[in-house]
C-alpha cells in the first residue's frame, strides 16, 4: 500500500503555492499567507478540485465503458472514432451538450426548474469527499461513513421530483411520482442488506468495513446480502429493469423530459455519478475494497497506487455487471417493481441479517473456514 | 386526464395519437386518432399505369412492401385477365414469405424496444438486414421493391440465390431460439406479457381485427389456408396459433409464423430449382409491357378495345388481412383502386383491449399490434 | 382487470420456453453473444468498410457462421444512373416511363440545330429508383449503377445532367445486368392512310430512322373533283428496329398513326 494519502498530496501542493505567491508580497501579508490557517484552508480546495476532476474523469469514462460494454452485447461497437476507441467521444457529447441553448418552458416554474439539475448534480458529487478510495486517499473519516453516504445518496428523490413538478409536464410528472415512490421503497432493502454488512464488521466506517475483509470479503457469507444491495442499487440508480421513472416507451424522457442542453447534462452526470457510486458502495462492502486476496503474488499489490488501480478495477468490473443486466432484461412495471421491493427483497434482506448474525455469532465462516480473530 | 400519447411520442413507432383517459394509472378510455400519414394512395394510382402503382405499393407498407405488391398484382391480374407463369408465382409466394419474416424481424425489434429490451433490438434489426440482402440480390432494392409486375416478375433469381437463401433461413432458424431465449424464458418479460391486451375471438371478429391478433386467441383463420390464391394450396404449412389472446400469444403466433415461413421458403426454393421458366406471361396489353410509351392521340383511345374487368384479392399479410379492389374500364389507368388495412381496424379496436390496464401497460399492449402507418392510413 | 371474455393464458405446448430461474437465461444469451462479438461484431464501420466490399459477401462469410452481408449480386443494385451519350437516340422512352416526372428531356450537343439530340437529365429529388427507365431503355444506353451517395449541399446539385451521368458511365462502376424482355404481342404503330398528308415529321423525328417515306401512286382526279393538297408519300414502318417509343404519333400534325396489331 502506498503511504501517501491525497490530503498529504494536496497540503504539499497549498504548501508549495503558497510559498511561491507569498514570495512577492510584503512581510504581514507574508506571514499570514504562510500560516496553517490558509494553508489548510488552500489544501480543502485544492483536496476538492482534485477530487470533483477525478470523480468528474471518472464519470465519463464510465460512460465510454458503458457505452463499449453494451455495444459488444447487441453485437455492435460503441464509440470508436474520437480519440483512442472512442475514449474521447463523450467529452465531445458533453462540450456539444454544454454549449447548447437551454430551454425553460413558458409554464415551468422557474426555480424548481433551474435548482433541480444543479441539485441533484451536487449532492451526487458530495458522496465522493467520504468514500475512502484507498488508505489514507479520503476525506474524513468519520465513525459513520457509510451512513452518511447512504443518507446523501437518498436525498435524490427529493430533487428529481423537484425537477419533475417543476417543468408542469404530464409525463415529467408522472416519472417523478414513480421515481420518489421507487427509491424510498429500495431503501428499507438496501439498508438491511447494509446492516448485515455492520453486523459482520462491526463498524459503520467503510475504511473498517474494508479492512475487516482483508481475510475473506464479505460477499461469500452473505451473498443474499449481496442479491439484495445490487437490485436496490439498480431500482436506485434507475437502471433497466427498474428504469420506469424514465421509461421512454410510455413517459418520453420520464422526468427530465423537459431538460435539454446543459441541464440534461446534468441530469446525464448526477445519473452516472450514482452509478459510481453504486459501483463502489458495492466493491467497498462486499468485494474487499482496494485489498486483494492473500494468495494472489505481491508483485502485483506492491507497485505505487496499486490500491487504487485494483479499486477501479472492481469498480468497473462491478459497473459492467449492472452493463450486463441493462443489456439482457426488460423494464419491470411499478406495481410489480414495488411488491418485489417489499415482498421479496425486504425478507431476503432479513434473512441475510440473521445470517450475518448467525456467522458473527459461531466465529465461523460456511465457506472460508474458521477465523477466530473475528471482529464483531 | 386526458394524455396524448403521439404523435410525436416514442410509443407510436410512426404517426399517429392515441389519446388515453387515465384515472390514476388506471386506463378507462382510448380515443386513437389516425390520419396524419395520409398520402392519397387510392386516388394517386388512378392516375397511374398499373405498374407504376407497384412503386406506390412499396411506400404504402414499408416493412412489407412485397407482400402489399403481392395484393395488388393479384387484382390487378383479375381486372386485367391475365394468368402469370407459375414459376412467377412460385417466385412471389417465395417473395411474400421472406418479407413475412423480415416484417416479422422489424415487429420483434420494435416490440422488445417498447419494453426497455435494447439488445434484442439489435438482434432483430441485424437479421432483418439478411433478409434485405438477399431482396437486394434480386430485385435490387433494400426497402423499395418494385420487383413484381403484371404478368410476372421484373427478373428471375439469379444464379445462386437458392443456395445462399437456404443458407440464410437456416440461420434464421437458430436465430429464432435466441429470440425465445432472451424474451419467454425472461421471467420479467413474461410478467409484462402475460394476460396483458385480452381480446377473444369473438370480439376480434365483430371488431374485424385480423392477422396474428385474431389467430392468438385461438382461431384459426388464415387466407393461406381459407382462401388460397397464388400457388399457396400446394404448399405444406401449419397455421399459426394460440390460446392466450394476450401479448404472449400474439408473440408466439409472431414467432412460429417465422417459422413456418422458413418451411414454405424451403418448398418454394425446392420448387424453382427444379421448374426453370419463363417468369413474364408472353401476351401483355402494349401499355403493360416494359415500355411505357405515351397512350397516343385521341383516334387510338377510340379505337381502344381492351377488355374491361374487376379484381379483387385478399392477402394475409403480415400485419393482418389486407384487400385490394380494383376496378378496370378498359383504359391503361384502373378506374378505382380501394385497398382495405389491416392495422387500420387493429388499432380502432384498442377501444377494446386497452381499457382495464395501466398506462405502463399500452406499449407492450400497443406493440403487439405491430403498427404500421404507412399502411393504416394509405 | 380487462372484462373481455378471452380464456385464461395457458401455455401452448412444445412452442414456448419457460422462464427457469427467473432471469439466468436472457443473461446467459446476451453473455453468449458478449463472448462472440468480442473479436469482430456485426457493424459494417460504414465509410470505412463498404457492404459491396468481397469480403463481406461470397459463401465463406455465411459459412463462418457471421454473415454479415450476403449481396452476391451487387450489380442488381439500383443506385444512381449512368448514361452513355454516344448510343442514346433520344426516344424519350425513359421520360414517359418515370412514375415520378422527375426525367426531363435536355438538349446536349451532338445533334443537327435543326434536330437537336436529347438525353435524359434526372433530379434525384425526386427520384424514386424504382429502376423502370432502365427497363424502358431500348437501347441499353441509361442504366443503374452500384452508386449510393447523393448527399449534396444544394438542392440544385441533386440533378443530374447528361453530361454528369456520362461521368458516371466513365467511371465504369457495375451496372444492373439484367435487361427486361419486351412482350412478344408488342403493338405496332399502324397508319390511317386517308389522312396522311405525307409531311415527313414522323420519318424526319424516329429515333431510329425506321421510318421510310415511300412515294404512293397519285390518283388521277376525276372530272370534277379537286384533288387533294398533300405530298405524295406514305410512311412504312420497320417493326423490327421500330423501339415503340411512339414519337411519331406525337409529332404527327393530323393524328394519322396509332397504336395497333398489324393484320
Amino acid at each position: 500500500m502506498s503511504s501517501a494519502s491525497l490530503f498529504s498530496v494536496s497540503d504539499t501542493i497549498a504548501a508549495w503555492l503558497l510559498a511561491h505567491i507569498a514570495y512577492v508580497f510584503p512581510p504581514p501579508v507574508k506571514g499570514w499567507l504562510t500560516s496553517g490557517d490558509v494553508v489548510l484552508g488552500l489544501t480543502a480546495l485544492i483536496f476538492s478540485a482534485i477530487l470533483l476532476g477525478a470523480s468528474m474523469i471518472n464519470v465519463i469514462v464510465l460512460i465510454w465503458w458503458e457505452r463499449k460494454l453494451l455495444g459488444r452485447f447487441m453485437d455492435r461497437r460503441g464509440a470508436m472514432h474520437v480519440g483512442f476507441a472512442g475514449l474521447l467521444q463523450n467529452f465531445a457529447d458533453g462540450l456539444k451538450l454544454f454549449r447548447k441553448d437551454t430551454v425553460r418552458p413558458t409554464q415551468a416554474d422557474e426555480l424548481g426548474f433551474w435548482l433541480s439539475p444543479t441539485a441533484y448534480l451536487v449532492t451526487s458529487l458530495v458522496i465522493f469527499a467520504i468514500l475512502p478510495i484507498s488508505t489514507g486517499w479520503n476525506g474524513g473519516s468519520l465513525p459513520l461513513t457509510l451512513l452518511l453516504a447512504l443518507v446523501i445518496f437518498s436525498f435524490a428523490p427529493l430533487f428529481i421530483f423537484l425537477g419533475a413538478w417543476a417543468s408542469n409536464n404530464k409525463y415529467a410528472l408522472i416519472g417523478g411520482m414513480r421515481s420518489a415512490a421507487q427509491m424510498i421503497a429500495y431503501e428499507v432493502p438496501i439498508l438491511l442488506a447494509v446492516v448485515a454488512v455492520v453486523v459482520l464488521a462491526g463498524s459503520f466506517d467503510l475504511t473498517t468495513i474494508v479492512m475487516e475483509q482483508r481475510n475473506y470479503w464479505f460477499w461469500a457469507p452473505l451473498f443474499l446480502a449481496l442479491i439484495v444491495f445490487l437490485t436496490g442499487m439498480l431500482a436506485e440508480m434507475e437502471r433497466i429493469p427498474f428504469d420506469l421513472p424514465e421509461a421512454e416507451a410510455e413517459l418520453v424522457e420520464g422526468w427530465n423530459t423537459e431538460y435539454g442542453g446543459m441541464l440534461f447534462a446534468f441530469f446525464m452526470l448526477a445519473d452516472y455519478v450514482r452509478y459510481l457510486v453504486g459501483s463502489i458502495l458495492v466493491v467497498l462492502l462486499f468485494l474487499g475494497g482496494w485489498t486483494l486476496p492473500s494468495y494472489v503474488p505481491s508483485v502485483l499489490t506492491s507497485f505505487p497506487l496499486a490500491g487504487i488501480v485494483w479499486f477501479m478495477v472492481k469498480v468497473y468490473l462491478v459497473f459492467g455487471v449492472f452493463v450486463w443486466v441493462r443489456a439482457s432484461l426488460p423494464r419491470m412495471r411499478t406495481d410489480q417493481l414495488l411488491r418485489l421491493g417489499w415482498m421479496r427483497m425486504v425478507p431476503l434482506a432479513l434473512l441475510s441479517v440473521i445470517l450475518a448474525a448467525l456467522v458473527v455469532a459461531a466465529h465461523c465462516l460456511p465457506v472460508l473456514g474458521c477465523v477466530p480473530s473475528m471482529g464483531g | 386526464m386526458w394524455v396524448n400519447m403521439g404523435p410525436q411520442h416514442p410509443m407510436t413507432h410512426g404517426l399517429w395519437n392515441l389519446r388515453v383517459r387515465i384515472e390514476g394509472e388506471i386506463i378507462k378510455d382510448v380515443d386513437p386518432e389516425m390520419g396524419f400519414l395520409h398520402r392519397g394512395i387510392e386516388k394517386i394510382s388512378e392516375d397511374r399505369h398499373y405498374n407504376e402503382i407497384i412503386t406506390l405499393m412499396d411506400r404504402t407498407c414499408y416493412v412489407a412492401g412485397l407482400s402489399w405488391e403481392h395484393l395488388f398484382i393479384i387484382a390487378a391480374e383479375e381486372a386485367l385477365h391475365i394468368v402469370p407463369p407459375e414459376r412467377a408465382e412460385y417466385i412471389r409466394v417465395l417473395s411474400a414469405e421472406l418479407q413475412r419474416i423480415g416484417s416479422h424481424l422489424m415487429w420483434y425489434a420494435a416490440f422488445v424496444q417498447d419494453l426497455g429490451l435494447t439488445t434484442p433490438f439489435l438482434y432483430g434489426m441485424r437479421d432483418r438486414d439478411l433478409i434485405l440482402d438477399l431482396f437486394q440480390t434480386y430485385t435490387g432494392g433494400r426497402l423499395t421493391y418494385e420487383y413484381m409486375r403484371v404478368g410476372g416478375v421484373r427478373n428471375d433469381l439469379p444464379l445462386g440465390f437458392t443456395a445462399r437463401c437456404r443458407q440464410v433461413v437456416d440461420w434464421l432458424m437458430d436465430r429464432f431460439v435466441e429470440y425465445d431465449r432472451l424474451c419467454l424464458s425472461s421471467t420479467i418479460f413474461r410478467e409484462r406479457c402475460d394476460g396483458l391486451g385480452l381480446l377473444s375471438a369473438e370480439d376480434a371478429i365483430a371488431y374485424g381485427v385480423t392477422g396474428p391478433m385474431l389467430r392468438s386467441a385461438g382461431s384459426r383463420r388464415d387466407l393461406r389456408k381459407d382462401r388460397p390464391y397464388s400457388v399457396y394450396g400446394q404448399l405444406q404449412f401449419d397455421v399459426a396459433t394460440a390460446n392466450t389472446a394476450d401479448v404472449t400469444g400474439r408473440y408466439l403466433v409472431r414467432m412460429e409464423e417465422m417459422r413456418q415461413a422458413v418451411k414454405i421458403i424451403r418448398q418454394c426454393l425446392d420448387w424453382l430449382d427444379d421448374n426453370p421458366g419463363p417468369v413474364m406471361a408472353s401476351q401483355l396489353p402494349r401499355w403493360l409491357g416494359a415500355p411505357y410509351a405515351p397512350v397516343g392521340n385521341e383516334a387510338y383511345l377510340l379505337k381502344r378495345n381492351y377488355p374491361t374487368g374487376l379484381g379483387f384479392s385478399m392477402v394475409e399479410e403480415p400485419h393482418g388481412e389486407a384487400g385490394a379492389y380494383i376496378v378496370n374500364d378498359g383504359g391503361e389507368h384502373p378506374y378505382r383502386v380501394k385497398f382495405r388495412s389491416p392495422v387500420l381496424i387493429n388499432i380502432w379496436a384498442a377501444k377494446r383491449y386497452l381499457p382495464g390496464y395501466r398506462v405502463a401497460d399500452i406499449p407492450p399492449i400497443m406493440g403487439s399490434v405491430d403498427v404500421c402507418v404507412g399502411e393504416c392510413d394509405r | 382487470m380487462a372484462e373481455s371474455g378471452a380464456q385464461a393464458p395457458a401455455p401452448i405446448p412444445g412452442t414456448e420456453q419457460r422462464p427457469l430461474l427467473w432471469v439466468t437465461r436472457p443473461l446467459a444469451t446476451a453473455a453468449r453473444q458478449f463472448a462472440k462479438s468480442l473479436w469482430r461484431p456485426s457493424t459494417i464501420i460504414y465509410p470505412f468498410e463498404r457492404l459491396e466490399d468481397p469480403k463481406f459477401r461470397g459463401e465463406v462469410a455465411v459459412a463462418s457462421g457471421k454473415p454479415i452481408g450476403v449481396g452476391e449480386i451487387w450489380d442488381n443494385y439500383r443506385g444512381v444512373h449512368a448514361l452513355n451519350i454516344n448510343t442514346c437516340i433520344s426516344c424519350n422512352l425513359c421520360a414517359f416511363s418515370c412514375p415520378d416526372v422527375c426525367i426531363e428531356m435536355v438538349t446536349v450537343p451532338g445533334g443537327d440545330p435543326k434536330h437537336p439530340k436529347k438525353c435524359p437529365q434526372i433530379d434525384y429529388g425526386k427520384c424514386s429508383f424504382c429502376g423502370f427507365c432502365s427497363d424502358a431503355c431500348p437501347e441499353g444506353c441509361l442504366s443503374m449503377t452500384t452508386r449510393y451517395e447523393l448527399s449534396v449541399h444544394k438542392r440544385e446539385d441533386m440533378v443530374y445532367s447528361p453530361a454528369r451521368m456520362f461521368e458516371v458511365f466513365k467511371s465504369k462502376l457495375p451496372m444492373n445486368p439484367i435487361r427486361v424482355e419486351r412482350p412478344k404481342n408488342e403493338d405496332q404503330i399502324l397508319l390511317d392512310p386517308p389522312i396522311c398528308i405525307g409531311c415527313n415529321a414522323c420519318s424526319r423525328d424516329c429515333p431510329t430512322q425506321c421510318i421510310t417515306m415511300l412515294d404512293i401512286p397519285k390518283p388521277t382526279p376525276k372530272p370534277g373533283e379537286k384533288l387533294a393538297k398533300r405530298i405524295w408519300k406514305e410512311p412504312v414502318i420497320n417493326d423490327s428496329d421500330c423501339v415503340r417509343c411512339g414519337t411519331c404519333i406525337s409529332v404527327c400534325p393530323k393524328d394519322c398513326l396509332f397504336w395497333g396489331t398489324r393484320q
